[in-house]
């Protein structure tokens, strides 16, 4: 398939790869941090099941591919089973959100832990023909075959592709959390009683956020699986979950600027220093020493004690609930205390 | 007969939970926190008693022969208890106590992460490779074995290798009911080492009915602790309103401390007989069993101590006698579906009865 860029591809080199591979891999963590802040950052419902809706998108957006592979111009193969894998992981949602949301916030953090362990747990021991089992599931290229001299033109399609969902993830979830409906959720968020005492419906409220943000997670699992090629039930593990909780907590609950701020931040980090005392680095990576592969192979540890860390003296992320430009204009104030006073 | 061991089985994995559920009940009773780490805390004390069971050398105590082996086992599960009741102490100080106030999603998400940081630095010390679980053996010199092999007979040698470390290297030497062969006899004494020995292990099915009699012994203890001495009363009163405990002059963080330590003791005590029961030890052990014995608190219903015991040992006997009874319905691979069952169980039991079988509802406050 040509695409106009083709040239700019092959022109992008080391470091234009390696930012692209990255750039989407963050775009894949920001979809999943912005839709797991609408259930537990705006929603305050504790959920600790969202790697299971992504898995879902996943392997429902990858079973549609294989189907019709084919018979279905790529493009629109993609588009439609990435709806598919949404819609899959929004009806997951709906499951075991009608039950469970009338469930406290711990209660809920477990069972929904719980559905997401049986999603995995599924997925291997269903016949081997059907999801892949333990090996793992291929999914068709849809848009290019991927070859070493096409790879750039790969890995900038789905930059672009990344990039226009995160976007509009991000104004859907901004417009949503701001219409009408948002509201009531957010009353629902600060207290349930007095939000129902005012006419308004909790566990209505409550099901809608969870099922849109399962949908946006089976967004993000369509286009991993999409773009990766290949599933496997021990990619979507409980430490994929805490990742996700991370951003958003990094970030600040509540927060969708700095949701992508801690995504990129994140995996920037961690890509980074996979690359540690290595002699050729692409631009932006800051030589490091062969020493600090340690931290690369510690990683996760490094990840479980950023959470800790964050929780004991920063609880409410970073920022806190606040967006990027409001957190710059506070911090432009206290650097010029004249100027504020004017 | 097949029946009775999927029975034994069954209880033996359920009495495992209980006693995990113990620890999490108590916590979340007094401060309604999942404490999530509490599985990893379970696996440390199985490692713990790996340890002490294998290098501190007391199987061998020059006294007669049940004596060694209850003196290793005793003081094997008293340093695991200990050492994961002091693990618990040190994270609740560090971790948990400086979120207490900071709600309840903080103090959730510490305790995954403490849980993730558990699980990876193990990892990471340990390395995924599981070892052989903390299996009590008697050991026999050679001179004074038994005409008869009362087990099977093995040789335990130590292994140094050429990068610093040591390794285990077992052989054996004379099955159940025989008499060792002179000329291995022999052939050992040849090795030059006087004080070589056998080892006699002990089955599966023994210790299925030895964690079922610790549970016998631990659980009414915890719960006359709870019911009649003054500390379990300080505890009840911490858990029905921490301020007004505060204003009678309990003193709370000595409390919960103590609540943390009792949990992880029992805890850290159920974690030697598990990873002796399924011989190994290995970092991950304590995820699913912790959060199955999670399931188990909820079923029972959270807070309360018979609770804790009923919900384990009722998601122990289902898990094993459910896929038995689905295969004889004709689902071959029902034994697959094990933990997806335990789940699915759970999220039955919060829909129909969120206070679990024996909870006592929580009062909503406005």
């Amino acid at each position: 398939m040509d695409l106009p860029w083709l040239p700019l591809a092959l022109t992008l080199g080391p470091t234009g790869l390696w930012w692209s591979h990255l750039l989407v891999t963050v775009g894949v963590y920001a979809l999943l941090g912005l839709s797991l802040n609408l259930i537990n950052g705006y929603g305050r419902m504790f959920s600790l099941g969202h790697h299971g809706f992504w898995a879902l998108g996943a392997y429902a957006a990858a079973l549609f591919t294989r189907s019709y592979e084919g018979e279905l111009p790529g493009p629109v193969l993609l588009a439609l089973s990435a709806f598919f894998g949404m819609g899959v992981a929004a009806l997951g949602g709906l499951a075991i959100g009608i039950p469970c949301l009338r469930l406290k916030g711990d209660y809920l953090a477990v069972a929904t832990l719980g559905f997401a362990e049986i999603v995995r747990i599924s997925i291997q021991n269903l016949p081997e023909g059907l999801l892949g089992g333990n090996i793992g599931l291929s999914v068709p290229r849809v848009l290019m075959e991927v070859e070493p001299a096409t790879r750039g033109t790969f890995l900038l399609a789905w930059c672009a592709i990344l990039l226009a969902c995160v976007a509009v993830v991000a104004l859907l979830v901004r417009n949503v959390v701001r219409s009408a409906r948002g509201r009531t959720l957010l009353a629902v968020a600060q207290d349930e009683t007095a939000a129902g005492l005012l006419g308004i419906n909790p566990t209505r409220a409550k099901v809608a956020t969870f099922v849109l943000g399962s949908a946006l997670a089976g967004l993000a699992g369509a286009l991993y699986a999409h773009y990766q090629g290949t599933i496997a039930p021990q990619e979507f593990t409980f430490l994929e979950m805490v990742k996700m909780l991370l951003v958003v907590v990094l970030g600040g609950l509540g927060s969708i600027s700095g949701c992508l701020v801690a995504a990129f931040l994140l995996i920037y980090i961690e890509q980074a220093l996979q690359l540690a005392g290595q002699e050729t680095l692409p631009l932006g990576v800051p030589p490091l020493p062969a020493s600090w592969t340690w931290l690369a192979q510690w990683w996760s540890v490094v990840y479980a004690l950023i959470l800790v860390l964050l929780m004991v003296f920063r609880p409410r992320g970073i920022f806190g609930p606040r967006e990027l430009p409001e957190v710059l204009r506070a911090w432009w104030r206290r650097r010029r205390p004249g100027e504020a006073a004017r | 007969m097949l029946l009775d061991d999927y029975l034994l089985n069954g209880l033996g994995l359920g009495a495992i939970y209980a006693f995990i559920a113990l620890g999490y009940t108590m916590v979340y009773g007094i401060i309604r926190l999942i404490n999530f780490a509490h599985g990893e805390v379970f696996m440390v004390g199985a490692y713990l008693g790996m340890f002490a069971l294998r290098d501190l050398g007391l199987e061998r105590l020059p006294l007669p022969q049940p004596w060694p082996v209850i003196v290793s086992i005793v003081t094997t599960l008293l340093l695991a208890g200990l050492g994961a009741g002091l693990l618990a102490v040190v994270i609740e100080r560090l971790a948990y106590r400086p979120v207490r106030r900071a709600g309840r999603i903080a103090a959730l998400l510490t305790a995954v992460g403490i849980s993730l940081l558990l699980q990876n630095v193990m990892l990471r010390v340990f390395t995924a490779t599981p070892r052989a679980g903390p299996v009590a053996r008697e050991w026999y010199a050679l001179d004074d074995l038994p005409e008869v092999a009362p087990n099977d007979l093995y040789v335990d040698r130590l292994l140094h290798l050429t990068d610093g470390s040591t390794a285990h290297d077992t052989e054996m030497v004379a099955a159940q009911g025989a008499a060792l062969p002179p000329q291995t006899r022999e052939r050992l004494a040849a090795e030059g080492e006087g004080g070589l020995y056998a080892k006699a292990e002990f089955s599966k099915r023994e210790h299925q009915v030895f964690v079922l009699v610790l549970l016998c012994l631990f659980a009414p203890a915890l719960w006359f602790l709870v019911k009649r001495t003054r500390m379990g009363k300080a505890m009840r009163a911490v858990s029905e309103d921490q301020d007004a405990a505060r204003l009678m002059g309990i003193p709370i963080d000595r409390v919960v401390t103590a609540t943390f330590f009792l949990g992880a003791f029992v805890a850290g005590v159920g974690g030697v007989v598990y990873s002796a029961t399924y011989g190994k030890v290995e970092p991950m052990l304590g995820f699913l069993p912790g959060i199955k014995a999670f399931v188990a608190a909820v079923i029972g219903g959270i807070g309360s101590i018979p609770g804790a015991l009923l919900g384990g040992l009722l998601l122990g006997v289902t898990e094993a006698l459910l896929p038995l009874g689905l295969r004889a319905l004709g689902w071959q691979e029902a034994f697959g579906w094990t933990d997806a069952i335990a789940f699915a169980f759970l999220i039955l039991v919060l829909l129909v009865k969120p206070t679990g079988l024996l909870g006592v509802p929580f009062k909503e406050k406005v």
